[in-house]
């Protein structure tokens, strides 16, 4: 008996561990003191890291909405820009293709980039929050398996991104060279817009345009920050010695949401574009490379800013309907009930929409791209080698220090979250109890007892299981206050609201200029070190949309980042080490760990194939195998030389037209087989031409096809 | 005629890869009762295995399965039972065929189900003198709450018709993977030939008079338990069914022994693979 007793706990307390969520502590290891290196100027170094995952992850960022990639677009990059100054200091900007970042990829990144200087305190990890990257690494539970459709907590995707960034911060730090640098901005109107304006107009005082805003904007395109802020970095040349345009960094408030919410490939979105765009212009345009090859030489970070209630300017018909709760007729016989689905719109119905958006991503990259590039191009004769490095950083115990921070001690989300935000309103958006009564599904909705600690918001559940939800949020907040030259710059993990982030910013300036600072301009770097989700102000958060919803710890949130970042802005330091209390353990609840990317190594590496090439209208379809069947597109994280596959015009010439990192391709996965990965491109720009399309790595090459014209 | 028929399952099996989507499903639900259009053939433990088969064409599909009713609890003298029997017995065989169309939000259902009895009549169960057939016509919508409205014709051994209709109501959905789902069902029939027949009195009616006969609750969740890519998925599913009696037939609950109102629990769980199952998550 007592065997069995023995056997049977032994069985509970495994299955106990197993369905247990997955829990790391992880240490912040601070950057050495730094060293002065000879001779003392400003040096820069940039590098990029391919962080495009297999096919199979959810798309974070979109909530039940976020589907299950298929395949990708336009790749994802990490892309690194390291700053030296004379004295040794350094700081790391990251700016990557992922829909959020992650206290827990920042400071394990950090672990491996501390022995070139680089610690916790001196790497920002910030995402462009592109809604179509993949989730599964993050800090909290709830942003593993709520972030997607796929839920769960993937080691083998923390791992593969640590490594990548951490390679590409090294790289770059290695190829530290004499830089040149300068800081401009300039107004971007018309391509983004406040999505919750109602929320906005009870800002205290009243939100007011610019006064260089054009005057025939509609108000929630003329409330918006058109800042667009950059720092244009050029290096010398270690052959000619001459400074060549090799870069830049810049900030700019707007979601990643062009994509439609339908949408079922990895792509870097807008950001994608307006990076690709600038930095061709600076390979062809201006450094006059004739082989620009697959990936551009030149490096352009676009990060995002205070953009927690600004949308890109996206068409309403961009974006789909959501599946419906129905009955699934499933051979529910006489004696058989049916079954219950989500029914998803009709499909035509989501290939018009998602029509509609990819329109609205190319014409919104354009155009903030052609800003950037006018923007840069201005910035070539404000060039000058000194850029004054230092900074200031603290990890906030949300949860344990709520009442010296002056926030809830909980974290809460509200109803509004679940309905989601006008980018992608969920499922669950105007939901009624047995299709008849209201139960708060809906932006706008508040509580009506404000008298706890989270006041107006509607909580989506109270008591156990509101404390039981609260353990899968975030309780820790890494914030950063970075000086680069006259700008201070704020990193944030969370998507902070206009007036918040002008606030904030405010706050911050006149702190350092209290300090003695000669600092003439400040910015928010959001979705920087980890996520805590929105930073509303107390007005929109009684407003309860969807940002202050998302509010997690109350309506004081964005008033105590204001005062965390001030005090930052006081004590930014140079040329020092900084105590350990800045950078305590971190204890995190990751969720369910789940194996997602499956963990196969091919034992024999099967040449490519290409099985047929054909045109319908204007769109050029190839199908091959191409790959192991769990293979990332790039391997070693490292940027590939060459395209994994290249349509080329079947002439002469052989000019190739489009590779595996256009807008306009698609390559989607169709199945696994024998260990093996069987894809079709689409390639939506064929016109009047023969083509051939060629696997280089393999040199597989179709017969030519011709595309009517 | 056998000759025939293997020509047309042989042609049917050559298009349907070119044309249809063929699915399958397999369903085994137990439950406290087994009721049927509102009577109760079997109170106690009893277990419904059941199998369906279907090919789509477009909007149109054709399905047919079979369904086995098995007691598995012991019956007492003057209980409610099918068989008969003590110890666990199959009380009942059913086979159904239909078809049916989409039409927009709706669908139209035509079909036939041969019921066969297996019980023992001289122990108090229902023997072959039950066996009948009955024809049927159903409409359903998949607007908010899935009425369906059915008419039960038996052409066999009442030869009367039987109306009833009923609503599925989703009360919450759990929009991650594992889907939950939790729905609330009801439903009611009508009378209108199946009661004695006075020009007839030998034969065997199903209820005592016309009206309506039952009116029936339930709530239930159904939890999508794990999905097979590119085969179907399997489901589990639990409930409580609640039923207010309202003719005599619906009372009967054994041997001079009538309720009013039942209350029974059910669980079940069902693969279905083929046709859309195969990429629906």
């Amino acid at each position: 008996m007592s065997r069995l007793r023995g056997v049977l706990l032994g069985a509970g307390s495994a299955v106990a561990v197993a369905c247990a969520p997955t829990r790391l502590q992880v240490e912040g290891r601070r950057s050495p003191m730094p060293q002065p290196t000879t001779p003392p100027v400003l040096r820069a170094g940039f590098a990029r890291a391919d962080i495009t995952p297999p096919p199979g992850v959810g798309l974070a960022g979109n909530g039940p909405e976020g589907a299950e990639s298929q395949g990708y677009r336009l790749r994802l990059y990490a892309r690194v820009l390291v700053l030296a100054d004379g004295a040794g200091n350094r700081l790391a900007l990251v700016v990557a293709d992922l829909p959020l970042s992650s206290a827990l990829l920042h400071r394990r990144v950090a672990e491996q980039t501390r022995s070139v200087g680089i610690g916790v305190d001196r790497l920002v990890i910030a995402a462009t929050h592109t809604h179509a990257g993949p989730g599964h690494f993050f800090e909290a539970a709830a942003y593993n398996e709520q972030g997607s459709s796929v839920v769960g907590f993937e080691p083998v995707m923390l791992d593969s991104l640590t490594s990548r960034i951490a390679r590409a911060v090294l790289a770059a730090a290695a190829d530290l060279r004499p830089a040149r640098v300068a800081w401009g901005s300039r107004a971007v109107w018309r391509n983004t817009r406040i999505r919750s304006l109602p929320a906005m107009l009870r800002d205290v005082p009243a939100p007011t345009a610019p006064a260089d805003a054009p005057t025939d904007l509609a108000p929630e395109y003329g409330l918006v920050d058109p800042e667009l802020a950059m720092l244009r970095v050029d290096l010398r040349d270690s052959v000619s010695g001459a400074f060549r345009p090799a870069g830049a960094f810049s900030i700019f408030a707007m979601h990643g949401t062009g994509n439609a919410n339908v949408n079922d490939l990895l792509d870097a979105d807008i950001h994608g574009i307006v990076e690709r765009l600038l930095e061709r212009h600076i390979d062809r345009d201006l450094n006059r490379l004739r082989d620009t090859g697959f990936v551009p030489r030149a490096v352009f970070l676009f990060a995002n800013g205070a953009e927690g209630d600004v949308s890109p300017a996206w068409p309403p018909q961009s974006r789909c309907a959501v599946p419906m709760l129905a009955t699934l007729p499933a051979l529910d016989g006489p004696f058989t009930r049916a079954l219950w689905r989500w029914r998803p719109p009709p499909a035509s119905d989501l290939a018009a929409c998602r029509h509609s958006a990819r329109e609205a991503v190319a014409a919104v990259g354009a155009s903030v791209a052609s800003h950037a590039v006018a923007l840069f191009d201005s910035l070539g004769s404000a060039l000058t080698d000194r850029l004054e490095l230092g900074r200031a950083f603290a990890t906030l115990s949300l949860s344990d220090s709520a009442t010296a921070l002056g926030i809830c001690s909980a974290p809460a989300v509200g109803m509004s979250t679940v309905v989601g935000a006008p980018d992608a309103y969920t499922r669950m958006r105007g939901w009624r109890l047995l299709g008849l009564f209201d139960i708060g599904l809906k932006e706008g909705s508040t509580s009506r007892d404000a008298s706890g600690c989270q006041a107006q918001k509607r909580l989506l559940v109270s008591g156990l299981l509101g404390h039981a939800l609260s353990k899968s949020l975030p309780s820790y907040a890494q914030v950063m206050v970075l000086r680069l030259g006259n700008r201070v710059i704020g990193a944030l993990p969370a998507e902070v609201t206009t007036t918040a982030g002008r606030r904030i910013r405010d706050s911050m300036l006149t702190a350092a200029q209290e300090a003695g600072l000669p600092v003439t301009s400040a910015l928010i770097l959001g979705h920087a070190n980890g996520y805590v989700e929105y930073v509303a102000t107390a007005e929109e958060y009684a407003a309860q949309y969807y940002e202050g919803g998302s509010t997690l710890y109350g309506p004081g949130e964005a008033a105590m980042f204001g005062r965390a970042l001030a005090r930052l802005a006081r004590s930014i330091t140079a040329g020092d080490t900084l105590p350990a209390a800045a950078a305590p353990p971190l204890a995190l609840v990751l969720g369910h760990r789940e194996r997602l990317i499956k963990r196969m190594s091919l034992s024999r590496a099967a040449p490519p194939q290409i099985d047929r090439v054909w045109c319908s209208g204007d769109t050029l379809y190839a199908r091959f195998q191409l790959g192991g069947a769990w293979a990332w597109p790039v391997d070693s994280g490292e940027v590939a030389a060459r395209a994994r596959v290249e349509v080329f015009v079947s002439d002469a010439t052989r000019r190739v037209v489009s590779w595996d990192d256009d807008p306009n391709v698609e390559m989607r996965l169709r199945g696994r087989r024998r260990g093996l990965a069987w894809w079709e491109l689409r390639w939506s720009g064929a016109a009047g031409q023969e083509y051939r399309v060629r696997i280089p790595y393999g040199g597989a090459e179709s017969e030519p096809v011709r595309c009517p014209a | 005629m056998r000759y025939r028929w293997s020509h047309v399952t042989a042609l049917m099996l050559l298009a349907a890869p070119l044309t249809g989507q063929f699915s399958g499903r397999a369903d085994v639900t137990a439950g406290g009762r087994y009721v049927w259009h509102g009577i109760s053939r079997a109170a106690g433990l009893v277990a419904q295995p059941s199998v369906a088969a279907g090919i789509q064409i477009r909007k149109f599909s054709l399905d047919g399965g079979a369904v086995l009713h098995y007691e598995l609890d012991h019956v007492s003298p003057g209980e409610l039972s099918e068989s008969g029997a003590d110890g666990p017995r199959l009380g009942e065989v059913d086979v159904w065929g239909r078809a049916s169309i989409m039409l927009g939000s709706a669908r139209l259902q035509s079909g036939v189900v041969h019921y066969t009895f297996r019980g023992d009549a001289s122990a108090g169960g229902l023997g072959p003198a039950r066996n009948t057939t009955e024809v049927y016509a159903a409409l359903t919508s998949t607007s908010t709450f899935n009425p369906s409205l059915e008419a039960w014709w038996d052409v066999d051994r009442v030869r009367g018709a039987f109306l009833r209709a009923s609503v599925d109501v989703p009360i919450i959905g759990w929009p991650f993977p594992p889907y939950v789902f939790g729905f609330v069902e009801g439903d009611a029939g009508l009378n209108l030939g199946q009661g004695p027949n006075p020009a007839r009195p030998l034969e065997l009616a199903n209820f005592a008079r016309r009206g309506i006969t039952h009116v029936g609750l339930g709530v239930g969740a159904e939890r999508r338990a794990s999905r097979l890519p590119r085969i179907g998925l399997t489901t589990l599913a639990l409930g409580v069914r609640s039923q207010l009696d309202l003719d005599d037939a619906t009372r009967i609950n054994g041997v001079g022994r009538k309720r009013d109102f039942l209350v029974w629990l059910w669980a079940g769980v069902t693969v279905v693979m083929g046709g859309d199952m195969r990429t629906l998550r």
